[in-house]
């Protein structure tokens, strides 16, 4: 391994070579999510499966885009991230879901993160914690634009990256709003388990990275039983804006 | 109950032995050797079978890669009733007598992870189950198979220690060297200090697949298949025990 050239070979994880993803990459944490996609293409095909990375890249209006799901956490994603720079990806976009944590945040909106909270150890271990997990302006610009075109709500600011799922959701054991309350009165929007390490990576290997999420409300609230039907409409609606975002990364000489 | 959130399970779903392996598709892998086995969930990364093996009920669940999403599916398995968690992996060699495809067993992990630390205080340690250790090694002695067995080290960027890492890896090493760790795997920190702190057992069995001071060495295809194979079999013996023990 070491002395081979890790650019042309596949890579070890996501079992890719360069050639095979587009230079913008949308990344879904959750593997089912790149059949959506898929379906949303114009035309697409699977490219690779290995462990939780599925890829699939095709063509939208005549722009190439690929999607390949990192599994879920920071782990994960920063391997993903990592080997798709290795074979020529230029923008990564997450795709995701969350947990909204401010009260005007309603299902059917957009969260556009400008940057991220590092609360998760991933990105500690690559460089120390002053370091900040921005997104890249273009790729924020262009996930705005492509929420205006379709005229999807959105809001835009901080998201919260950490590592324990069961200690800051509705789920969780303890008093979880206590935990989130700095967060709240920072204006953060919402929580969830990828984007500072994504930012991180992409910032240190002079790449481009950004982060749409499907909000829904607050978990700090009392709701009734969301509609699953509406989620999973909301959900395509972000994926939608991904790939429109894609292409006007595209348009504008930044693929 | 409603089905738990990520892993799409319900209460009776599993045994109360479950095997964790990382990789998504080793889920079915393990369960073929099982006596019979039956696919029960398919949600995200987590591939869940349910089967028997010499009597005694268990299952499978693949984690995925790394401590958040390995804690997530050991905090819903909990709920839906199971116990006994063993981890069964791959990893990076790292003293120099290991040789690729050979057989460690964790008796406790470095808490180099993050989720661990979100949970838990550092001082807390990640500590493997004694029984279901124990089980483990006697399981591997049955099969005439003698288990390197000693601390590993849990942590979150592959890519910062490992031999495709982008820096100086083996300077990252140097103390875990130094200090008698066995081998770098991305999950048994948090594993075993959540399963101690929910009064469950919790252990890790690995096979190497690369080595820290071998760098151009990988294990062959055939190679990690039988090594993975022989993995399994003595984590479902170990299980075995553990089950005979209780009666």
């Amino acid at each position: 391994m070491g002395s081979q050239d890790i650019h042309s070979e596949k890579q070890h994880h996501i079992d890719m070579a360069k050639g095979d993803v587009a230079s913008t990459v949308l990344i879904p944490g959750d593997p089912g999510r790149v059949a959506l996609f898929a379906s949303l293409m114009d035309e697409a095909s699977k490219v690779a499966e290995k462990r939780e990375y599925i890829t699939y890249t095709g063509k939208k209006d005549g722009v190439p885009i690929s999607c390949t799901s990192t599994g879920l956490g920071c782990p994960p994603t920063a391997i993903g991230v990592e080997e798709l720079i290795r074979i020529g990806a230029k923008n990564i976009i997450r795709i995701g879901t969350c947990g909204a944590i401010q009260s005007f945040v309603k299902p059917g909106d957009m969260i556009i993160a400008i940057g991220a909270v590092r609360g998760e150890h991933t990105s500690e271990e690559l460089i120390s914690m002053e370091y900040p997990a921005v997104a890249d302006y273009r790729v924020v610009r262009a996930l705005i634009d492509a929420c205006e075109k379709l005229g999807l709500p959105y809001h835009l600011g901080i998201v919260r990256t950490h590592d324990a799922f069961y200690l800051e959701s509705p789920w969780a054991l303890g008093d979880y709003r206590k935990r989130l309350q700095p967060w709240v009165d920072l204006g953060v929007l919402a929580l969830e388990n990828e984007s500072s390490t994504l930012f991180t990576i992409c910032s240190m290997h002079g790449m481009r990275g950004g982060t749409i999420l499907a909000g829904g409300y607050s978990i700090l609230e009392e709701h009734a039983e969301e509609d699953k039907l509406h989620q999973e409409e909301n959900i395509r609606k972000m994926v939608m804006a991904g790939i429109e975002a894609a292409k006007l990364l595209h348009e504008r000489g930044l693929a | 109950m409603e089905k738990q959130h990520h892993i799409d399970l319900l209460p009776g779903d599993v045994g109360e032995t479950v095997f964790l392996p990382g990789d998504v598709h080793r889920a079915k892998f393990i369960a073929d050797l099982f006596d019979e086995a039956k696919l029960i969930a398919h949600s995200r990364q987590y591939v869940t079978y349910t089967g028997t093996y010499k009597g005694v009920r268990m299952s499978v669940t693949s984690t995925g890669i790394g401590c958040p999403a390995l804690a997530i599916a050991v905090e819903e398995l909990i709920n839906v009733g199971a116990k006994n968690f063993l981890r069964i992996g791959t990893c990076g060699a790292l003293q120099e007598y290991i040789k690729l495809g050979e057989i460690i067993i964790a008796t406790a992990a470095v808490r180099g992870d993050g989720t661990s630390r979100e949970y838990f205080p550092l001082e807390y340690p990640a500590v493997a189950d004694l029984y279901m250790l124990e089980a483990m090694i006697e399981a591997a002695r049955q099969r005439a198979v003698e288990p390197h067995v000693g601390i590993i080290r849990a942590h979150d960027a592959f890519y910062a220690e490992s031999i495709l890492a982008n820096g100086d890896y083996l300077q990252l090493d140097k103390p875990w060297i130094e200090s008698n760790v066995l081998s770098t795997e991305n999950e048994s920190s948090t594993l075993f200090t959540l399963t101690t702190a929910r009064k469950c057992r919790g252990g890790t069995i690995l096979t190497p697949v690369g080595h820290h001071l071998f760098p151009d060495a990988m294990i062959g295809d055939e190679e990690l298949k039988n090594a993975i194979k022989l993995e399994s079999l003595i984590a479902m013996d170990a299980a075995v025990i553990l089950a005979n023990q209780k009666k």
